[in-house]
């Protein structure tokens, strides 16, 4: 069952082959076997996933239409609310934060009948590349138990890598969704800025967070997208326009007369073995129909800065609210109003939080705001000119998706090195355009990797499409990790 | 404090922040309702307690009653406005943060017309900005709770240049600002629930002198009557440490600090020093795209502009022929005028019902802190009232004592108060008045020379003699009917 793809897998309950019940205690049974040596889940919910299961099973039997999503087990990121469940974001402070209201996503994807399993692992509040820096537990790559899944969305990307969930849904602020998508060898794709609702999203960066699906295959992605790509009330920068029909019209001749940019002087860091993977898969995009043209997109140099202060000027207010006056952990031996205030939020956190928050509160201190954040704004501004400008050469721009591969546990050490995982990612969530990451073949060391294509605003469907064909003439999506491979 | 508080060497300057919490249905960001006076945290929602994943959508009511202020004053409504987030950590801000508009508000400019000492003056508006309130601190015995209902109220914040320079002025000032509110229907503007509140800063300086000295902030003023007072004392306060410390400094003797009116002590008292400025880290909210206003929105709001307060005062002078003071007193209440109108409606004496209302009735209410309408005498029972002095039926001194009645048994319709009281109802029969008429010629012979030599005020001396006769039951048509007959 687990070789099915997401859309195989609805289609046979549909067909009733297997029963909700059967899918979700298979995925429920895999999930607690695999997990003790994955580290994905931060919670199952077995009772309520199987209710919910019976509860499908009698809605099909009674002969109603049934959703999108009928029958599919999805993992949520623990920073996206499931009303009345525990949303830690990987935190102390939240661990015992049950969640009031449900998110945007997670009531469309009720809607369309899937069954939610769990809550996945992410790097504290969404801060990381690792999946190391949750204050619960750290998480694996299936491909190589000693290296990171990448992150912050880790635990999603593992929990679909090792088919313990045939769908998640991660967050990207600045690449948290795709660079675990490379690691992990599946499918990452951030929507537009305002595609997917944020509502019920734990924030980091306000102007760059967006929720995003991860699926074994781009169709798949695809479908997640027309469930959860709706205009939302509760968010005003949701984009007031209807969703898209993703799958629609989706064929393996989709790269055919594309012009496909490459920023190649922002490429000339890449060490030798992506580069080389990268270069490959340049061929295969002509040999798939795609011209390839050069485009200018040196400004890009300037991204990861303006990234670092943008996102932790938001994240210090985003997260000035985890005071311990209203809900999480309030530290215990506090006594007046001023340790409520820093001891919580001393003993809640952990070192990357502080240090985003720290580094936020001072490029937005007076004095230090012309420097800081404004320049960063501006450059910001430039990059989503460059980008329009690009795109007036180019349909799409390919990329890679991170300089190298799934990197050993604990061998980054120093945060700006850290920092600089995300170099490729980072641009598109300032420029807020759609991006995937799609399997683009292995490292010598048998290591995924993969490639990133980049669309234009709202051209999340011609994104979508292009990554399809890409697939379809490419074997690297059929890999499945060896310890995933077998039935359990 | 021995010195006059208007020492002829020195001037005051005066700038005013009004903060007016608008009377919408539901609050500035969330549809929790906005109404005071409920159970602590019954009116709240995840947003107004800054629940992490709550995100805040804006109050369009809100946006079209800060332009209706913006049109009222003549000020230019932005077509461009944002908010922003203004940092700053205490238990009754939900997200440690408030959202208000920092350097781009809705209303830029604008002029306020007050009647000081019965002249006309007009004072410039700097600003008119929209931003959220905060909740309330209620302190217990041994813990302090925080009641997250006004959390989220819509304010708009008035923001006065330091254009006023007497208390006289400051209230004036406050007062045409409350009652063009009350006109456009945008707030209750009830001080002591704060729903408008006043801050004044407040600096003196020498006469001719240029520039500003340090300038007090006065908060905790909750009527116009404490504020009088407070900026009185203020003035009073200054001008005495400036004149008793001539060896010192200025900013040595007095640092810019926020004081607060303690109506007991009778004097304003330090709250804390702004020894250096706040730093709010402000910055642009990523959550809230910015308020982007069309001409044709703008232009249909100031053409559809109910009648203001100086358009009403105007029309009540030149249709009505009430007097200049008059006119500014009735119109100065939204609630006082349209009670006035109403009465109108069923009695056309508008001065006599004008100063039933302005006089007669507001010095009978002075001290219950109550009004016409908040007492319960309906305007048709005033109107009554004053017709049947117009028709003679009671006397001008009946109807005081039937207006003392009024007030004691509120809704009681005052012709059947004069109906059931034998007392209230004048003498008409000539029989019975005729002796006494008699009597007083008798007893006043000079007073009949006086009168047919042409002097006019015999004959009112004779008529109040004759009235006073019948302890004021006669009724005064036939007294001066009866004695015209005789002495002519």
């Amino acid at each position: 069952m687990h070789r099915l793809s997401a859309i195989e897998l609805r289609n046979s309950f549909l067909k009733g082959k297997f029963s909700a019940q059967e899918i979700c205690r298979f995925y429920l049974n895999r999930a607690m076997k695999m997990d003790e040596q994955l580290g994905a889940f931060l919670s199952l919910f077995p009772e309520q996933a199987m209710e919910r299961a019976k509860a499908l099973d009698e809605k099909k039997a009674s002969g109603q239409v049934m959703g999108k999503l009928a029958g599919l087990p999805i993992a949520i990121k623990d920073n996206i609310h499931i009303e009345g469940e525990i949303t830690t974001c990987g935190s102390k402070f939240l661990s015992n934060y049950r969640a009031p209201f449900s998110s945007t996503v997670c009531r469309l994807i009720e809607k369309e009948d899937a069954i939610f399993i769990g809550k996945t692992n992410l790097d504290e509040f969404a801060m990381g590349s690792s999946t190391q820096d949750s204050a619960f537990q750290s998480t694996s790559n299936p491909w190589d138990l000693t290296c990171v899944p990448g992150g912050s969305s880790g635990g999603s990307a593992v929990a679909v890598a090792a088919r313990m969930a045939p769908l998640a849904l991660g967050s990207d602020t600045g690449g948290s969704v795709r660079q675990p998508a490379s690691f992990c060898g599946i499918v990452g794709f951030k929507p537009t800025y305002g595609r997917v609702s944020r509502y019920g999203l734990v924030a980091y960066g306000s102007s760059l967070d967006q929720i995003s699906p991860f699926a074994t295959t781009v169709s798949d992605t695809a479908l997640l997208m027309e469930v959860i790509g709706q205009h939302c009330e509760h968010d005003s920068t949701s984009l007031p326009i209807p969703g898209e029909d993703y799958l629609e019209g989706m064929n393996k001749n989709g790269l055919m007369g594309m012009r496909i940019g490459v920023p190649r002087e922002f490429l000339e860091q890449l060490a030798e073995e992506p580069k080389k993977i990268f270069n490959d898969s340049l061929k295969k995009f002509q040999e798939l129909g795609a011209q390839i043209v050069d485009i200018d997109l040196n400004i890009l140099k300037y991204a990861l800065a303006a990234y670092y202060i943008i996102a932790t000027a938001e994240a210090s207010t985003n997260l000035a609210r985890f005071d311990g006056i209203r809900y999480g952990v309030r530290a215990p031996g506090a006594k007046t109003l001023e340790e409520i205030y820093t001891m919580s939020k001393e003993e809640g956190f952990g070192p990357e939080v502080k240090r985003r928050i720290l580094l936020g509160t001072f490029v937005l201190s007076s004095g230090y705001q012309d420097a800081y954040y404004r320049k960063a704004q501006k450059v910001r501004t430039l990059i989503i000119e460059k980008y329009r400008e690009a795109f007036k050469l180019c349909d799409l721009i390919a990329t890679p998706v991170s300089p190298f591969a799934a990197f050993e546990k604990g061998s980054i050490k120093d945060p700006l090195q850290m920092y600089l995982e995300d170099i490729y990612t980072i641009p598109i969530n300032l420029a807020g355009v759609p991006a995937i990451s799609v399997p683009n073949g292995f490292t010598s060391d048998k290591k995924p990797v993969g490639i990133q294509l980049i669309g234009p605003q709202k051209a999340d469907k011609r994104v979508l499409h292009a990554a399809y064909a890409w697939e379809q003439a490419t074997p690297f999506h059929n890999a499945m990790p060896p310890l995933a491979q077998q039935e359990i | 404090m021995t010195q006059p508080t208007h020492h002829s060497d020195w001037e005051t300057v005066i700038g005013l922040e009004i903060h007016v919490e608008l009377n919408t249905k539901s609050k500035l960001f969330s549809s929790a309702p906005n109404r005071f006076g409920d159970e602590p945290n019954t009116n709240i929602s995840e947003v107004c307690t800054g629940q992490p994943g709550a995100l805040p959508v804006l109050n369009k009511e809100a946006v079209r009653k800060a332009v209706q202020f913006g049109c009222a004053i003549n000020g230019k409504v932005a077509a461009f406005s944002k908010f922003d987030r203004k940092s700053y950590f205490y238990p009754d801000s939900p997200r440690n943060f408030q959202i208000t508009q920092f350097d781009e508000p809705i209303v830029i400019g604008g002029t306020i017309i007050a009647d000081v000492n019965d002249q006309e003056k007009s004072f410039a508006v700097n600003r008119v900005h929209l931003e959220d309130d905060a909740g309330m601190l209620k302190h217990f015995t041994s813990f302090t709770g925080v009641d997250y209902n006004r959390a989220g109220v819509p304010l708009i914040e008035i923001v006065s240049e330091p254009c006023i320079h007497s208390p006289a002025e400051a209230v004036a000032y406050c007062m045409a600002v409350k009652a063009i509110l009350q006109y456009i229907d945008a707030s209750d503007c009830n001080m002591e629930e704060g729903s408008l509140r006043v801050d004044a800063n407040i600096s003196v300086r020498k006469k001719g002198e240029q520039g500003l000295r340090p300038k007090i902030e006065i908060k905790n003023m909750n009527s116009f009557s404490n504020m009088h007072l407070a900026i009185e004392a203020e003035i009073r306060r200054q001008i005495w440490e400036y004149s008793h410390n001539t060896d010192k400094e200025i900013h040595e003797i007095i640092a810019q600090a926020t004081y607060r009116w303690d109506p007991e002590k009778k004097e304003t008292v330090m709250m804390r020093r702004k020894e250096t400025a706040d730093d709010y880290r402000y910055f642009p909210e990523p959550d809230l795209p910015p308020i982007v206003l069309t001409p044709a929105y703008i232009d249909k709001i100031r053409a559809e502009l109910p009648e203001l307060p100086r358009e009403r005062e105007r029309r009540y002078v030149e249709k009505l022929g009430l007097s200049h003071h008059s006119a500014f007193v009735i119109t100065s209440d939204k609630p006082t005028a349209d009670y006035f109108e109403k009465a109108l409606e069923k009695c056309t004496n508008a001065r006599a019902l004008c100063n039933w209302i302005t006089i007669e009735f507001a010095g009978r209410l002075k001290d219950t802190g109550l009004s016409l309408v908040s007492i319960g005498i309906e305007p048709d029972h005033l109107a009554k009232l004053v017709t049947m002095i117009d028709s003679g039926k009671i006397t001008g001194r009946i109807a005081k004592a039937v207006a003392d009645n009024m007030m004691e048994s509120p809704g009681k319709d005052p012709e059947q108060i004069v109906a059931e009281n034998p007392d209230y109802n004048p003498v008409h029969d000539t029989s019975e008045i005729e002796p006494l008429v008699d009597k007083i010629l008798a007893e006043n012979p000079q007073s009949i020379a006086d009168f047919r030599a042409g002097r006019d005020k015999a004959f009112a001396f004779l008529v109040g003699q004759v009235m006073k006769l019948s302890r004021g039951k006669a009724s005064p048509q036939v007294v001066n009917e009866l004695l015209k007959k005789k002495i002519s």
